[in-house]
């Protein structure tokens, strides 16, 4: 019950946002917000419920940015046709990438994302015909409800919300418990019949497709790409988020990724330091919090209200216990 | 074409090293370091500092680079490998040295600049000696000489001896009595010291650049998946292996697309032969 009314509240306030916000810069944060869960929210689904270590999606958004400025803006598609096509573009990287990759154990695969998130960066570098190589692209608005800076926000909450729904979705049902299965204990997983390739497969798969929308809207937000933006310390951002917010959460990675991306904009000196701060955060979860910092709350409000467990003491029944040996006998 | 032979060989056998760090580093924790390729960074951007920025004389520079190195090899120990080990949790090492090598990054590149700086000329010698030049031949020589030496450490020396123990299997080691802890705290020592002697003898082809540690990180982990994890020879030929085929596809193909070469060798060689040329084949799921 407070569950429900407290997410009612966060709706309202998501929602009512761009009537409240002080300027036009907060609002842009919010979008940045919104836009950057997409993505985190379907490599939660990878890294928080698997525990598959991809370090390499900014190699997908970058991808899909690209793909988005060059259909729609270039091409002169229609943007929204153009996010889908970046969306199914980024869905058979991820395949492409998931089909080798997903087979190697956690060191080996985390390497290879790495790997893919440099290896794009050189082909952005390398072909400048269609990338505008170290330049950049511009990348085009969405057409008239979704120009100005309250509509775009609305867009790309309303796709924040739906991945969030989608997650919610696979995470509570069988999927999910087959996946944290497969991340607690792969061998067992695969012993009561978890397919687990097949799942990890499909969950990449769809990190791939969220990716590619994320990297649509986040282009069109951006209103300007460089290879520069697409850096790899993104990628450990979006990586932080979710280990902070704790794993096999979707509520955590959420407030993750809203407190990580408001933080170095509202606290000047953080934003010098930059990812020596996200560095020093990841050591201090690990090393303090391995579960997140949900479970921190959890332990306070344990202490302040402690769960009092009944026992309830079990007296073995002897008379019916040496019936049925005397019956066996 | 000798030139790029040479220069291939020397980027290799600065991998070479970065994969023989990884090995020491293994062997008595099994952990594969995200900071490896960071120990050579700091090797190279100290040497610089304290030869170029402090005038020091270069024995100097070399010892104090190599403490440097050192002294990060033991902090990996303590703060991102001791606590997380206890743990049991087999991804918990990798998000703790992911962590330590980020900040390591972010605070060199804070304090010493994004810009690549030169690093100084060791041993007086003309700048038109061709392949001869000494930033060819020295990390060539020092990775050389860095895995015979862990040769005859592991053979010949009492300390070896217990790294192989616990290389083999650290449950029993401990319980023979081998103090696991500081058998550890001292591989990752040497670890340390090794990788900053190497970006210390390359420092002159890779320049004191803050960003090398993730490239060499990744490089040295290719190098060694392609000899094998845990063999010093296996490391050797994966890094003189990688480091040809990127000098040779740079020279036919064009210097932008090695990483996909690198990593093309790499899912190569995990597809066809996934323990590596000379690694031992030693998964078991249960």
């Amino acid at each position: 019950m407070k569950k429900s009314a407290t997410l009612v509240v966060a709706g309202l306030l998501a929602v009512t946002f761009p009537i409240w916000a002080g300027d036009q810069y907060q609002l842009h944060l919010a979008a940045l917000i919104a836009v950057f869960w997409v993505l985190i929210g379907g490599l939660n689904l990878v890294v928080g419920y698997t525990g598959q270590l991809s370090i390499g999606h900014v190699g997908l958004l970058a991808v899909s940015a690209y793909t988005f400025s060059i259909l729609a803006g270039t091409q002169g598609l229609h943007p929204a046709i153009a996010t889908a096509a970046a969306g199914a573009l980024c869905g058979l990287f991820g395949l492409l990438l998931g089909l080798p990759s997903l087979r190697l154990p956690g060191f080996y695969f985390a390497m290879a994302t790495m790997a893919v998130a440099l290896i794009v960066g050189e082909f952005i570098m390398a072909n400048d015909g269609l990338t505008g190589g170290g330049i950049g692209l511009a990348a085009p608005t969405f057409p008239t409800p979704f120009d100005s800076p309250a509509g775009f926000y609305y867009l790309v909450l309303a796709l924040a919300a739906l991945v969030t729904w989608l997650t919610w979705n696979v995470a509570r049902r069988m999927w999910g418990r087959g996946l944290v299965a497969i991340r607690d204990q792969p061998v067992t997983a695969q012993a009561v019949g978890v397919p687990v390739f097949r799942a990890k497969l499909k969950v990449f798969v769809f990190s791939g497709v969220t990716a590619g929308v994320a990297g649509a809207v986040f282009a069109s937000l951006q209103s300007y790409i460089t290879p520069d933006t697409f850096v790899f310390e993104l990628s450990l951002f979006f990586f932080v988020c979710i280990i902070i917010g704790g794993r096999g959460s979707i509520v955590g990675p959420l407030i993750g990724t809203v407190i990580l991306t408001a933080l170095p904009e509202l606290v000047a000196p953080l934003a010098k330091l930059g990812n020596f701060f996200y560095g020093l955060l990841l050591l201090a979860v690990v090393l303090l919090v391995p579960e997140g910092i949900g479970r921190v709350f959890e332990v306070i409000s344990e202490r302040l209200r402690p769960r009092h467990i009944a026992s309830v003491p079990v007296s073995p029944d002897l008379p019916r216990l040496a019936r049925a040996l005397g019956a066996r006998r | 074409m000798w030139s790029v032979l040479v220069s291939g060989l020397a980027t290799g056998a600065l991998f070479a090293a970065t994969a023989l760090v990884y090995n020491v580093m293994f062997s008595t924790s099994k952990v594969l370091s995200i900071t490896t390729g960071h120990l050579a960074m700091l090797g190279g951007v100290f040497g610089a500092f304290f030869i170029t920025g402090l005038g020091l004389p270069w024995i100097v520079g070399l010892v104090g680079a190599v403490a440097v190195g050192a002294a990060f090899g033991w902090l990996t120990d303590v703060l991102a490998i001791r606590r997380v080990l206890a743990r049991s949790d087999e991804h918990l090492w990798l998000l703790s040295t992911l962590a330590l090598a980020t900040m390591v990054q972010q605070a060199v590149g804070l304090w010493w600049g994004t810009e690549p700086r030169p690093f100084p000329r060791l041993i007086p010698q003309d700048f038109s000696a061709g392949i001869t030049d000494q930033k060819f031949w020295l990390p060539i020589g020092v990775a050389i000489v860095m895995a015979l030496g862990l040769e005859l450490f592991y053979r010949r020396t009492m300390y070896g001896k217990l790294f192989l123990a616990m290389s083999e299997d650290a449950f029993a080691a401990r319980a023979r009595g081998v103090p696991t802890d500081r058998i550890r705290s001292l591989s990752y020592v040497i670890a340390g010291a090794m990788g900053a002697l190497a970006g210390f003898a390359a420092g002159q082809l890779t320049f004191a650049y803050f960003a090398l540690g993730l490239t060499l990180t990744l490089n040295g982990f290719i190098a060694l998946a392609v000899g094998g994890l845990g063999s010093n020879l296996g490391a050797l030929i994966g890094g003189a292996a990688l480091g040809l085929l990127n000098a040779y596809s740079s020279y036919f193909v064009g210097g932008e697309f090695q990483q996909t070469i690198s990593v093309g060798l790499l899912m190569l060689v995990l597809l066809l032969k996934p323990e590596g040329l000379l690694g031992s084949r030693s998964t078991r799921p249960v």
